[in-house]
């Protein structure tokens, strides 16, 4: 009876701990989506890794590893200060992408590889004349496959549209492409839901196409 | 944002080797240190993993003007003189041949061309073969010695990150080289070969000195690099090269004579260097050198006709002779260095450098073998969370003055909570005399320089500010008067400023610098402490780079200014064997500004594997200020002629072409 009891409690305490977690991870992601400064993402990045270390969910590392990418990119004028934010970042992508069943869950790799595209990217900032050329061909190639999981991932599309976007002409980059991509990916966001799984971008897209007009 | 990466062909501009950088590791060291203390006192370090505003090898060596030439590319950095007459690194109130070079552990004794009077001659080894360059202006590691000023320090590339083919015309040039990298990326061999011949154009562009031969040089070099292990690299580099340098100019002694003047220079240079970990802790780098070095000097007095005079009376008797030096010299070098917590680590290792010159002057032969060898010992220790120190002793033996010295180096470093720092050097260099003193007498010891520098630097926002001061004592300098002897002494201190700003002006980079140096030294035939004619005491450099995207086109423009430097006319005294300063003065101001224009294209660019090609052009003195060096004095002082470049401008016209087998696709797909 004892015994039964401890049980009982042990399975209420887990679920309402599971139930915790999850609230505290919805709490954090709906904040994500207000987030703007560097600041903002580094307080949020210590709470996705505090909420990742409790668990064996990919999301709060996906979370995590999203926020580190974004910190390098809002500090890509300060080459000195992003090795660290990219280090962790690809870290906890990795871990987020060990966590994942790579046959079946294809659509939330692509995620994974979209966000640790970002990551590489962030590291062409530390100084683009030595990191360029190896870590841009790095993202190219993480979002290659971030593609090949979900063809149709609008954050994936974003990323690109991003990339030829901001690449000189001649290294590849397409003005127009760019466009239509971000097009393409604000189509696919319209239904997107503020729930925990990935559903970042339409903000992204719209900033982007802003600058045709 | 900037996306791009200033493209490998920019760099290719002199270079038909295409700069490697480092692959992608297949295992990246993951380490959790956010800002680690690192000790820099005295140094520049242009590494392959700057960040920030922080010098690249490439940012080092793509300054306008410089001719693919290491030591005139640092002279845009603070500490430097801008010497025109001269080949070599004059640092700090020191000699061009206080500085020296080391390429991967191992001293590279000629880096340049035979020296022709009053003009510059270049480097032998491509820049763009580094991707580490450490130029110490002072208060450098006890790993490295017998330069009483400044080390370069410099480490060579590891293997390509693809195969290619280069090529490229110019007027003056012709170049083409290879590199190929193995399937599996762990081994890569590649070869170059350029030849110039100024001849041409200066049938365009009017020198000052009548050429008669060249300048002419042809150089090879070919190299192989080996991974051993998962992070071990064994690497050969070989350099072979000639030069042949005529010329006529005015005796400044007589109306109507010449004085020609030719150097055929032959030199061989090889180096071996190894590296690797033992276990986690441990890694072994181990060096080897050789290089042989020929110049073929005459000097001869003609009349309009190409005839030689024969004057048997002073100053004309010592006008025709011939001069012949070979040296051979090898190096062997081991260093181990033991890693332990915190990024401390202990370096020791030692060296042994052998030396075996032959002079023949007018039929009469002079030889010298040395043998130096050298002991070294460093800790980097990590004091408290913000300071660190890196201390060192280096201990010399050199068998031809028979003399042993013991070289203590200190350096502090403590970082301040907003990201500066602030660096602390001390320590003793020496060196031996020049072989000039040694064929005549090896009675003779180390000279040194006691080194003291202060800095402080910060880098935040990509934009780098290092201000630095110092104070040097130098002792035992080299005096030829009354005999050659250990006699002088003189000292430096200075000032200098550094600022590079990569923020302030979308896609432009610029730095800026100053130094000041207050320097007097006696030695050689000096009566008394002067300040040497080789020093300015205010120098200021600009370096501005831009690349405009949308016309694919790098622009890059340096400039340089320089208080005028003080010359002399001293005269030997026979009865009471001293010198005396016939006359004196300061030479004009120096102004140099160079320009430099790349425009990147694809002439085709249909083909399977498009071209990385380009057209480059460049005006060195562009404003065409007149520069004038220093003045030569005729016999009896009453002559007075100017030290001026061979042109007041230069000009170069050309275009590269880089085909490459681009492998990182085959590499990331078998690696992700």
């Amino acid at each position: 009876m004892k015994n039964l009891i401890i049980g009982l409690m042990a399975v209420v305490l887990s679920g309402f701990t599971g139930f915790a977690q999850t609230t505290s991870l919805q709490n954090a992601i709906t904040k994500l989506d207000q987030s703007q400064t560097a600041k903002d993402y580094e307080s949020l990045e210590k709470v996705f890794a505090a909420i990742a270390s409790q668990g064996n969910d990919w999301l709060p590392y996906y979370y995590a590893a999203f926020c580190n990418a974004r910190i390098g990119l809002l500090y890509q004028d300060d080459g000195d200060k992003i090795e660290p934010y990219s280090i962790r970042g690809e870290e906890q992508a990795n871990k987020a992408k060990s966590l994942l069943d790579t046959t079946r869950q294809k659509n939330e790799l692509s995620e994974v590889y979209t966000v640790m595209s970002m990551v590489y990217r962030t590291k062409v900032f530390i100084n683009p004349m030595t990191y360029g050329r190896k870590y841009g061909m790095l993202s190219d190639q993480w979002l290659r496959q971030a593609k090949q999981f979900n063809p149709t991932n609008p954050r994936a599309m974003y990323v690109e549209a991003w990339v030829k976007y901001n690449t000189p002409k001649m290294w590849g980059g397409d003005k127009n492409l760019a466009r239509q991509l971000a097009t393409q990916s604000l189509k696919l966001l319209e239904n997107a839901t503020p729930d925990s799984q990935p559903h970042w971008g339409k903000a992204e897209d719209m900033e982007l196409l802003s600058k045709y007009k | 944002m900037k996306l791009h990466t200033l493209p490998a062909l920019i760099l290719t501009l002199f270079s038909p080797s295409v700069i490697a950088q480092h692959k992608v590791p297949a295992d990246t060291v993951i380490h959790h240190v956010l800002h680690e203390v690192i000790v820099s006192a005295g140094a520049f370090d242009a590494s392959d993993k700057a960040k920030g505003a922080s010098l690249t090898p490439i940012d080092a060596v793509t300054v306008a003007g410089s001719y693919a030439d290491i030591s005139l590319a640092l002279r845009s950095l603070p500490g430097a003189q801008q010497i025109g007459e001269q080949s070599g690194l004059f640092v700090r109130g020191g000699t061009g041949d206080e500085t020296k070079q080391f390429i991967d552990g191992t001293l590279l004794k000629n880096p340049n061309y035979p020296a022709v009077p009053g003009i510059q001659q270049y480097a032998r080894i491509n820049p763009f073969l580094f991707k580490g360059i450490l130029f110490s202006s002072g208060g450098y590691s006890a790993l490295y010695g017998q330069a009483m000023s400044s080390a370069l320090i410099l480490e060579s590339v590891d293997l390509p990150e693809k195969s290619s083919a280069s090529f490229s015309v110019f007027p003056t040039n012709l170049g083409a080289g290879m590199q190929h990298l193995a399937s599996d990326n762990k081994s890569s061999y590649g070869a170059n070969l350029n030849y110039s011949n100024q001849s041409f154009y200066h049938s365009i562009i009017p020198q000052k000195p009548d050429y008669f031969n060249g300048p002419e040089y042809l150089e090879g070099d070919a190299n192989f690099r080996i991974k051993t292990g998962k992070k071990g690299m064994l690497k050969f580099y070989t350099n072979w090269n000639t030069s042949n340098v005529g010329m006529n100019n005015p005796d400044i002694d007589s109306s109507t004579l010449q004085s020609t003047y030719q150097v055929k220079g032959r030199n061989v240079y090889n180096n071996l260097s190894y590296r690797n970990y033992l276990t986690n802790d441990w890694k072994i780098d181990a060096g080897a050198a050789y290089s042989y070095n020929q110049d073929d000097v005459t000097n001869k007095l003609t009349d309009g006709t190409a005839h030689t005079v024969h004057i048997p009376y002073e100053p004309f008797s010592d006008k025709n002779n011939q001069r012949f030096t070979t040296s051979h010299f090898a190096q062997a070098r081991v260093l181990f260095t033991r890693f332990l917590p915190h990024n401390q680590a202990i370096r020791f290792g030692v060296e042994h450098f052998y030396s075996e010159d032959k002079r023949i002057v007018s039929d009469s032969t002079r030889r010298l073998t040395d043998n130096l060898t050298a002991a070294f010992i460093e800790g980097d220790l990590y004091l408290t969370e913000n300071l660190a120190a890196r201390t060192g002793l280096r201990l010399e033996y050199s068998s031809i003055t028979g003399k042993t010295v013991l070289a203590p180096r200190v350096s502090l470093a403590y970082r301040l909570k907003d990201g500066g720092q602030f660096n602390l050097a001390y320590g003793i260099f020496y060196q031996e005399p020049l072989n000039d003193f040694l064929y005549q007498t090896t009675h003779l010891t180390f000279s040194n320089a006691i080194h003291y520098v202060l800095n402080y630097t910060k880098k935040s926002n990509n934009r780098f500010f290092r201000v630095e001061a110092y104070y040097k004592q130098y002792n035992k300098l080299i005096k030829t008067i009354p005999e050659i002897n250990n006699n002088g002494k003189g000292y430096a201190q200075g000032l200098e400023l550094f600022w590079r700003d990569k923020k302030s002006i979308r896609n432009l980079d610029y730095w800026i610098t100053y130094t000041y140096l207050d320097t007097k030294r006696d030695f050689l035939n000096y009566p008394h402490l002067l300040r040497p004619s080789f020093t300015a005491p205010h120098t200021t450099t600009v370096a501005i780079k831009k690349f405009f995207q949308n016309i694919s086109t790098s622009f890059n423009l340096s400039y340089s200014l320089a208080a005028g430097r003080p010359y002399y006319d001293i005269h030997y005294n026979t009865t009471d064997k001293s010198t005396q300063i016939f006359d004196h003065g300061t030479t004009k101001t120096y102004s140099m500004m160079n320009l430099h224009v790349a425009y990147l294209c694809s002439f085709f660019k249909k083909w399977k594997r498009k071209d990385f090609s380009g057209i480059a052009f460049g005006v060195n003195n562009l404003l065409g200020t007149k520069q004038v060096f220093g003045y030569n004095y005729s016999f009896n002082g009453n002559n007075k002629v100017p030290v001026t470049p061979p042109a007041t401008q230069s000009f170069f016209i050309g275009i590269f072409m880089s085909f490459g087998i681009d492998r990182t696709d085959d590499f990331l797909d078998n690696n992700l």
